[in-house]
């Protein structure tokens, strides 16, 4: 089938058809429009086609945590905020550390996934920091990345251990940087988890955590991907190790982005993430890292819960918040308030995602490519309610909340998946 | 804004629950201390039975460990002629594997009209009050580090009592400020009745970080903390804080932050010293300061019946108003 997509201005960082207001979809693959005849045509009414987001970091609760979400219900979410492609964690229950667990999950998606799925796994066997998982049978199975999750390494040398073997193998590595000596904690370390008398998390298990890791990476040369950095101090500590050559990359949660410490002010347990939300000059510094390149990519850290986890008092809640079926307006709403532009939270989430998952003919519209892209109307509006809401995670601040823009439609590999 | 501190109040600014001291206005603070002031009798200790909570069922919901703020609501809900349940939930349907949520939703069903609720978690009492049982009462009676707004209250009343007006008075307060519920909502009360002069003394490691915000000023020498003050507030030292590596030592504490009374002649002579209690000799307090003049830590004791009997009247009656 062929299609031809009129009226629109396509927003591809990178790509030479970035500004271009047609496109053409022959089968799976966009194409130039000239080429196609008895193609159907669709207006696109001056909306916007972006490349499909691609989500480095998300969890699908599958298999295990099916009561949470699974990898039908959260893709579907995924789909209805712009993102096509999917990085899942392995942080399942198990943990996803054999191939056998890695061809469950591509299994589970082909069967009922809505959008393409990328499986990760643990970088040890349990995620217990203790034994290397085998990582060639891992890569091989189809994982575009070994990855820690939220377990840390029983210690360093073991740690060392993992990244110069993924090295040898020619494996990226997706680490969370944290020091477990100051790890403990609900709430950042400042004036609103000290005015709550919350357990503090301070921004030095972050600062301390991810000197050491840096140090591992630069010895080792692995190719690493540093994931949720919530600081600062982080920024300029990543700014400094790429100056100084080192092949890494890194990402921020959207909450990071969106959200600071003063979220928490209302004890909502949305905000109960495992990274805690920092300072507004973080969060303002973050957002600079993303608009001058130092961080790479913004990743929604979706993570569903049932309401129950989110049921008690907030230290005693599950962490994480469900946020991935509003990314893109999520986005555009930062372009509106003036804080990062579209153009650049867009290749943070198409092109440079891209790359890092290792997938380089995704994210961006360019003729011959696979046709994955959202076309989105900027004028439009999206209001988020509990009984229009996809995702299995009840646990959303987008409750109640209207945000600008509206996805008309979204192609994965030149099939319509919206209705 | 929908914390505690806005959840606690009525849209015209009436006590519903009582969760935390933040943002409490000095008139309503005020209410509290006068409305406690008529329950004690005119040789100061709290009159023995007033028919006030008739009919009404108390429920003490004790999810972590206590003994005297337990006792004194107890003692404040008799004494207005509540009938009271008092809950060891640890022992009983925690064990069960039952969830705090269907515990209360239980006690709902029996129809209790007032929480007291004590945990170990921050916020908790916030969260029953807020998405538990809204049209229950709810009083916070110690949540993890985060508030103790009787404590506070009765700790103004005693102020109040013995000095005056705070707004014309230097307060320090002295120890382990960062684990302390206590101080917390100390902070926050002096500062709702526009107390200038708010003072921590503490080593580094018992400072909670940004404490500046609250607007209080931070001193790890004692004798420059003291100088001139009015009211010197002692805070518990807890066993734990020396297995944490906090403090070397009970000993070193005592030679450092320990109030003696040559210490204490750094304040204004005839200053205050009080203590949410149980007091540790030798520890926070020596023996000389602690049985003499200048404290008033059995006078705290008192007035504490006294201002919880206040706020269960006051709550209760707001509660009322809104069902009929």
């Amino acid at each position: 089938m062929s299609l031809i997509i009129r009226n629109i201005q396509i927003i591809s960082p990178g790509s030479p058809l970035h500004g271009i207001t047609e496109i053409g979809i022959d089968q799976h693959t966009f194409v130039d429009p000239t080429e196609l005849t008895n193609a159907a045509e669709i207006d696109g009414k001056f909306g916007w086609l972006v490349p499909g987001l691609i989500d480095l970091r998300i969890n699908l609760r599958e298999p295990g945590l099916e009561h949470k979400g699974t990898i039908a219900s959260e893709t579907r979410a995924a789909v209805a905020g712009g993102v096509t492609s999917v990085v899942a964690t392995p942080i399942t229950d198990p943990v996803v550390d054999s191939p056998a667990d890695v061809r469950l999950v591509l299994e589970r998606a082909r069967e009922s996934g809505r959008c393409r799925v990328f499986p990760t796994a643990m970088l040890s066997q349990g995620g217990e920091g203790n034994h290397l998982s085998e990582m060639a049978a891992l890569i091989d199975a189809g994982c575009v990345a070994l990855a820690q999750g939220n377990r840390p390494f029983s210690s360093r040398k073991i740690e060392l251990n993992a990244l110069k073997y993924a090295q040898s193998l020619g494996i990226r590595v997706i680490l969370d940087s944290e020091s477990r000596d100051f790890a403990e904690g609900c709430a950042h370390a400042g004036q609103i988890g000290t005015g709550l008398g919350l357990s503090l998390n301070s921004s030095l298990s972050e600062t301390l955590g991810l000197a050491a890791d840096l140090e591992l990476v630069d010895a080792t040369g692995v190719s690493a991907h540093f994931s949720r950095i919530t600081t600062g101090a982080s920024v300029a500590r990543i700014r400094e190790a790429k100056a100084k050559g080192l092949q890494i990359t890194c990402d921020v949660t959207l909450a990071h982005l969106l959200y600071s410490e003063r979220a928490l002010a209302d004890l909502d347990p949305n905000f109960h993430l495992e990274r805690p939300l920092r300072t507004e000059d973080d969060r303002l510094a973050l957002i600079a890292g993303v608009a001058d390149g130092t961080v790479d990519l913004i990743v929604s850290d979706h993570s569903p819960h049932e309401t129950g986890a989110k049921l008690a008092p907030f230290p005693e809640t599950e962490r994480g918040m469900s946020l991935v079926e509003g990314v893109i307006q999520l986005l555009l709403q930062l372009d509106q308030k003036g804080e990062l532009e579209f153009e650049q939270s867009i290749s943070a989430m198409t092109v440079k995602a891209a790359q890092v998952a290792n997938q380089q003919q995704l994210g961006s519209v360019q003729h011959g490519h696979p046709a994955d892209c959202v076309l989105f109307d900027p004028n439009g509006s999206t209001a988020f309610d509990a009984i229009h809401w996809l995702s299995a995670g009840t646990n959303s601040p987008l409750f109640g909340q209207t945000l600008p823009g509206r996805v008309i439609g979204c192609w994965i590999n030149g099939q319509c998946v919206t209705t | 804004m929908h914390g505690p501190a806005a959840l606690q109040l009525t849209p015209d600014g009436r006590l519903k629950h009582l969760l935390t001291t933040e943002g409490l206005p000095k008139s309503l603070i005020t209410e509290v201390l006068d409305t406690a002031e008529t329950f004690l009798s005119s040789q100061g200790q709290p009159v023995k039975k007033v028919p006030l909570l008739r009919g009404k069922t108390v429920v003490n919901l004790f999810f972590e460990n206590s003994t005297r703020t337990r006792t004194t609501f107890d003692i404040a809900a008799h004494r207005l002629s509540a009938d009271v349940v008092t809950l060891d939930i640890r022992t009983s349907s925690a064990s069960k594997g039952e969830t705090l949520f269907d515990t209360l939703k239980n006690l709902e069903a029996m129809q209790a009209d007032l929480f007291v609720v004590r945990h170990s978690a921050g916020g908790a009492p916030f969260f029953i009050a807020d998405r538990v049982t809204p049209d229950i009462a709810v009083i916070n009676a110690g949540d993890g580090a985060h508030a103790h707004p009787t404590q506070a209250l009765l700790d103004l009343m005693t102020i109040r009592k013995h000095k005056g007006d705070p707004a014309n008075l230097s307060v320090a307060i002295v120890g382990d400020l960062k684990h302390s519920r206590v101080a917390r909502s100390l902070v926050h009360g002096l500062r709702g009745m526009g107390c200038p002069d708010i003072r921590a003394i503490a080593p580094g490691t018992l400072l909670p970080t940004d404490l500046e915000h609250l607007g209080v000023h931070t001193f790890h020498q004692i004798d420059d903390g003291l100088r001139n003050v009015d009211v010197v507030v002692l805070l518990r030292l807890q066993k734990e804080r020396m297995s944490n590596a906090l403090l070397p030592s009970e000993r070193e504490f005592f030679n450092l932050y320990g109030m003696t009374e040559s210490r204490l002649r750094c304040a204004k002579n005839n200053a205050i010293v009080m203590h949410p209690g149980p007091i540790n000799r030798g520890v926070e307090i020596a023996n000389e300061v602690a049985d003499g003049p200048q404290a008033v830590i059995l006078d705290q004791v008192t007035n504490g019946i006294a201002i919880r009997m206040a706020v269960m009247a006051m709550t209760l009656s707001t509660q009322q108003g809104s069902h009929s």
